[in-house]
């Protein structure tokens, strides 16, 4: 299956991607290599201090932005989620839709990362 | 197709700055920035961004930082800004409203909406700066018409009294010159450029209260008679009455300026002048210095009734109070002013 199917299949409007794009395909899957290589290097994980997640906000806050912009829909809504969570100081319930979207964030990168070779 | 306008991205994300020079690339030259300071810097190093698509949430100098700097410099009034933001933070945006954006730009972007939303209010700025353009040109037009008639109604007055108008022009540099010496030198009397330039423009109307003094007295060739310099002094008070006539001919602080410079230029520093007898720092300080560069003009030129001084000449009778007393300050300043320009007639205005 193609990596457009594929994600696709994994909930990402890759139409919706595209056409932001003024319908470039190749810029669409160029962005989705960098998209890998931001999230990868911010590396959240939902042990992270309950005190103190400052930082973790500013970075969840850029991979929604980032995500939505490029229609990676799942991922997008899950963060929207956090981010939400994390400015109303509800960091536990955070963490819960963190452990539930990591899962789906790992497919989906695998998904981009087996194409990209 | 060449492109005329060009857009400022600024965002700290690579991703989101591809994504929106894509969508803009078509209509508009892209400058990219991923921080603040990047976004300061293109500001100050390109004259033509018609727009600046900005990220609020940027590590170092954030969005409302940049905001901060526009409004300093001025430029938040002729370049829209448009914030870029993934979610409600209402204190921000509220913030970035009254530091002057424009809009809001809510990620994931909708190009179509977002093309037509930006050049609307590009064009729309477009038509403002130029519109802004055009009133400063004719306002300067307006000024500089203005300032002529003034001049042709002082050049008048002068040919009346068989000078060429060139004393009217000399008076003005000289004036230029003197006020900013005395502004340098002296902080109680420190002036603008600006304020500088009126009071220069204002002097050429110092006279123009002789246009009521009959030809006869005008243009004697020989000494005025008590009675005849009695009626010649009059020119500072009909001079006076005739501006305040017009109070609309000019800027209000010009007209002043010009009031004052006419009813006090023969006003003396030891209150011996004429025409109220003002005494030191109670005659304003543009009118003294008009007193001094009229006295020294008046002393280095030929008229019906004397040949001309030289330039040392008429220097030393001004130091020796030989043409009345002036302020001890503003004859420092005469005197630097020589020293570093030579004559001061030469000064340009």
């Amino acid at each position: 299956m193609e990596l457009f199917d594929e994600l696709t299949a994994l909930g990402v409007n890759v139409d919706d991607g595209v056409n932001r794009l003024g319908g470039n395909e190749a810029l669409y899957k160029k962005l989705l290599g960098t998209f890998v290589k931001t999230v990868k290097g911010y590396d959240i994980k939902p042990d992270f201090d309950s005190e103190n997640y400052d930082d973790i906000t500013e970075k969840a806050h850029a991979i929604k932005g980032i995500a939505g912009n490029l229609s990676i829909t799942p991922v997008y809504e899950g963060y929207t989620q956090i981010v939400s969570l994390l400015r109303s100081k509800e960091p536990e319930r955070a963490k819960d839709v963190l452990k539930k979207i990591l899962p789906v964030q790992v497919e989906i990168m695998g998904c981009i990362e087996k194409h990209s070779g | 197709m060449e492109k005329e306008k060009t857009i400022l991205i600024v965002d700290d994300m690579e991703i989101n700055r591809i994504i929106l020079a894509e969508i803009f690339k078509e209509s508009y030259n892209i400058i990219q920035a991923s921080d603040g300071n990047q976004a300061i810097e293109a500001l100050n190093a390109n004259s033509d961004i018609s727009a600046v698509l900005l990220d609020l949430i940027m590590p170092g100098t954030d969005g409302l930082g940049v905001l901060r700097d526009m409004k300093k410099s001025g430029k938040i009034y002729s370049i829209p800004v448009f914030l870029i933001t993934a979610e409600e933070n209402e204190k921000m945006l509220i913030e970035g409203y009254h530091l002057g954006a424009v809009d809001v730009i809510r990620k994931p972007f909708m190009s179509h909406f977002l093309k037509h939303r930006i050049s609307n209010i590009v064009e729309l700025y477009g038509h403002r700066n130029d519109l802004a353009k055009v009133v400063e040109q004719q306002v300067a037009r307006l000024n500089y018409l203005n300032q002529s008639m003034i001049e042709i109604l002082a050049t008048a007055v002068e040919f009346r009294d068989s000078e060429s108008g060139e004393h009217v022009k000399r008076i003005a540099g000289m004036t230029k010159a003197l006020m900013t010496e005395v502004s340098k030198r002296y902080p109680e009397y420190y002036m603008t450029v600006d304020e500088i330039d009126k009071i220069s423009k204002s002097s050429v109307l110092h006279d123009v209260g002789k246009i009521s003094i009959p030809d006869s007295i005008l243009n004697k060739p020989g000494r005025l008679t008590p009675e005849e310099y009695e009626i010649m002094k009059q020119h500072t008070v009909k001079g006076y009455d005739f501006l305040m006539q017009f109070p609309d001919i000019i800027d209000e602080s010009t007209y002043r300026y010009s009031c004052d410079i006419c009813r006090y230029h023969h006003e003396r520093w030891d209150g011996r002048g004429y025409p109220d007898g003002l005494k030191g720092d109670e005659i304003p300080i543009w009118a003294q210095v008009v007193s001094v560069a009229d006295v020294y003009d008046a002393l280095t030129a030929e008229r019906v009734y004397k040949k001309p001084f030289s330039h040392e000449k008429a220097v030393d009778m001004i130091k020796n109070g030989e043409c009345g007393i002036f302020n001890p300050k503003l004859l420092n300043a005469f005197e630097a002013l020589i020293q570093m320009h030579g004559n001061p007639s030469d000064q340009e205005r």
